[in-house]
């Protein structure tokens, strides 16, 4: 994209503000796809959703279109879902188990590793080389794919970091999540919510851990449930999940500088540590018993004194891991972006930690729900209110330098440093400016 | 209950037509803004639930758009008046039409009965109209004189699709 190359993307970049276009700017969102969302590690989906041989998952890395797959052998791929003949897609719908893929145009198959298998009148290709056994004939892979503890990410880019070196410290957030499964692993439950805002994807992925917000953006919603409470329920009534989620939303300033930050390279972070949102829920009963059983008492206190808010792997996905749920980016233009909301299942846990984590995405995460709505209304109002041109730089000065780093380069800071933005864009413009991965 | 097996089957101590007319009753309650007078049409424990996909076997094991029992709408109604609701200002407007209303199901003992109809929403807010389309399942209990709602089920036909905000009760 020829236009794109003439951005300077050094004089979009303050060390405390970045400038309005880049998040109203289409060549700088165009740019962003090819060399961000389209070089670093996305986020395509989880292991559970393809459990048995067959089973697919079709997705989108940035702008293409791939299709997250297990092979027969037991193997996950990850395949561009494009047919190697004319390019339709091989799969239309979002997920199925097929025994090979067809294409719906000409009828060419395809194994589920991508290999093709036969084309109608095969004879026609004679002599051309466009057939079996050529490797370019086959439905390609994406360059790199890799799978942490479940969690499936790709890369368009054959260079760059490993998954494991890229995830560095903030793996730690998915160890935690799956550790609070007594047996050890997570399964994708209950279906997905798709939420698509008016806004640029930044704003969403941005927001996620300024700590600054909840008790303004969601007064409204957090205080009211309070006071329904209060009115409603009889002095002995057990807190209702629902009030318990929320209303710490509402929480004071001290409660959110308490809970800190954590901020790694490749822009990934994650808030709370010793407390969070997620930190008062109430006990069900059997679950810590079953951890206990598990893996005995000291792990279970250690797993348990870890209680994260919102982990960020940069660009495309989050998770809460103390109740189980995944919000995962999807940009769909420089105004748009679609949000699509998953919940865990912790295998061996009793059904009501599910069912939870399901109220808890209902509440929270649903299209016509209390709390997402402000946000939302927020992230237009910024893209509205980014259109002028009084003041062109966007401020990320609070606390600046007050953060420490530790000798891993771990960053902490209390809750209300603007750390998290300055560490974004850190490693937006290593990316935008980059040749490599 | 008893399944209804044609509209014309003649029902014991119910006439098709009151169904109707509390459906369009309801209905009325939202586009006026009279959110406590609709919400003192549900039973004690009755809930309003908008599944996120079709055929949604329950609102506890699935994620659902809203699932709301008498504390949620309460918490849902005091906010609409709530001056820090950032996205109701400006507060929308709403027309709801219902139409095919059919009883689906009766019990002339309990006065349970299940209505099936169908509706149109338009939405009105800073400029933008949107439309929302679907079929609703009244779940209602007939007292021989009105009809209290113990389920109200909104299967939107879109459900599944990738949704922005909706701030009203369809």
């Amino acid at each position: 994209m020829s236009h794109t190359q003439t951005i300077d993307i050094d004089s979009l970049l303050h060390k405390d503000g970045v400038h309005r276009r880049v998040y109203t700017d289409p060549d700088i969102f165009d740019l962003e796809m090819d060399r961000l969302w389209h070089r670093t590690w996305i986020y395509v989906g989880h292991e559970s959703q393809v459990k048995n041989p067959g089973d697919y998952f079709a997705t989108t890395i940035g702008r293409q279109p791939v299709i997250l797959v297990r092979h027969k052998d037991g193997a996950i791929h990850v395949l561009y879902n494009r047919c190697a003949h004319k390019g339709a897609e091989l799969v239309g719908d979002t997920s199925g188990c097929v025994k090979a893929f067809r294409c719906g145009y000409h009828g060419w198959r395809f194994d589920t590793d991508g290999t093709l298998l036969t084309i109608p009148l095969e004879d026609g290709y004679k002599n051309t080389g466009f057939c079996r056994g050529n490797p370019d004939v086959n439905v390609q892979k994406v360059p790199r794919y890799a799978s942490y503890r479940g969690f499936v990410f790709a890369s368009l880019s054959p260079q760059g970091p490993d998954l494991k070196t890229w995830l560095g410290g903030v793996a730690s957030s998915i160890d935690n999540m799956v550790e609070r499964a007594p047996e050890g692993e997570l399964e994708i439950t209950g279906g997905v919510l798709r939420y698509v805002h008016d806004s640029n994807w930044k704003f969403f992925v941005e927001n996620l851990n300024d700590l600054m917000h909840p008790m303004v953006t969601h007064q409204s919603s957090s205080q009211t449930a309070r006071i329904v409470a209060r009115r409603l329920m009889a002095k002995d009534d057990q807190v209702p999940w629902a009030v318990e989620i929320f209303s710490p939303f509402s929480n004071k300033y001290s409660f959110f500088e308490e809970m800190g930050l954590h901020a790694f390279a490749h822009g990934h972070s994650y808030s709370g540590g010793k407390i969070s949102i997620h930190s008062a829920y109430s006990d069900i009963p059997g679950y810590v018993e079953a951890l206990e059983e598990a893996y005995g008492t000291d792990k279970t206190l250690e797993i348990f004194s870890e209680n994260r808010h919102n982990t960020v792997f940069y660009p495309s996905a989050t998770i809460k891991g103390p109740i189980q749920t995944m919000r995962v980016v999807k940009p769909l233009a420089v105004d748009k972006t679609l949000i699509e909301s998953w919940t865990f299942r912790l295998k061996g846990a009793p059904e009501a930690m599910t069912q939870r984590s399901i109220l808890y995405c209902t509440l929270i995460n649903s299209s016509a729900n209390l709390v997402g709505p402000d946000d939302y209304e927020v992230y237009h109002r910024l893209q509205q209110g980014l259109q002028a041109e009084g003041a062109d730089w966007v401020s990320m000065h609070r606390h600046m330098g007050e953060e420490t780093v530790s000798a891993d380069g771990t960053i902490e800071a209390e809750g209300t440093n603007d750390i998290v933005f300055r560490n974004q864009f850190k490693a937006w413009k290593h990316y935008m400016t980059a040749e490599g991965g | 209950m008893t399944r209804i097996a044609s509209p014309h089957q003649p029902l014991p101590n119910l006439d098709a037509r009151m169904a109707e007319k509390f459906l369009y009753h309801e209905a009325r309650l939202l586009d006026e803004k009279n959110w406590k007078e609709w919400d003192a049409l549900f039973t004690q424990d009755g809930t309003y639930w908008m599944p996120a996909s079709a055929d949604q076997p329950d609102p506890l094991n699935y994620v659902s758009l809203v699932y709301e029992n008498k504390l949620l709408r309460a918490v849902r109604i005091e906010r609409f008046d709530n001056e820090n609701a950032h996205s109701l200002q400006p507060m929308p407007r709403s027309v709801h039409l219902v139409s095919n209303v059919m009883i689906d199901a009766y019990d002339d003992q309990t006065g349970a009965c299940i209505v099936s109809s169908r509706f149109v929403v338009f939405e009105y807010r800073r400029d933008e109209q949107r439309i929302y389309g679907g079929d609703y399942v009244h779940d209602l209990i007939f007292d021989g004189v009105s009809f209290k709602i113990s389920q109200k089920r909104v299967n939107l036909v879109n459900c599944e699709s990738a949704l922005d905000n909706i701030n009203i009760y369809l």
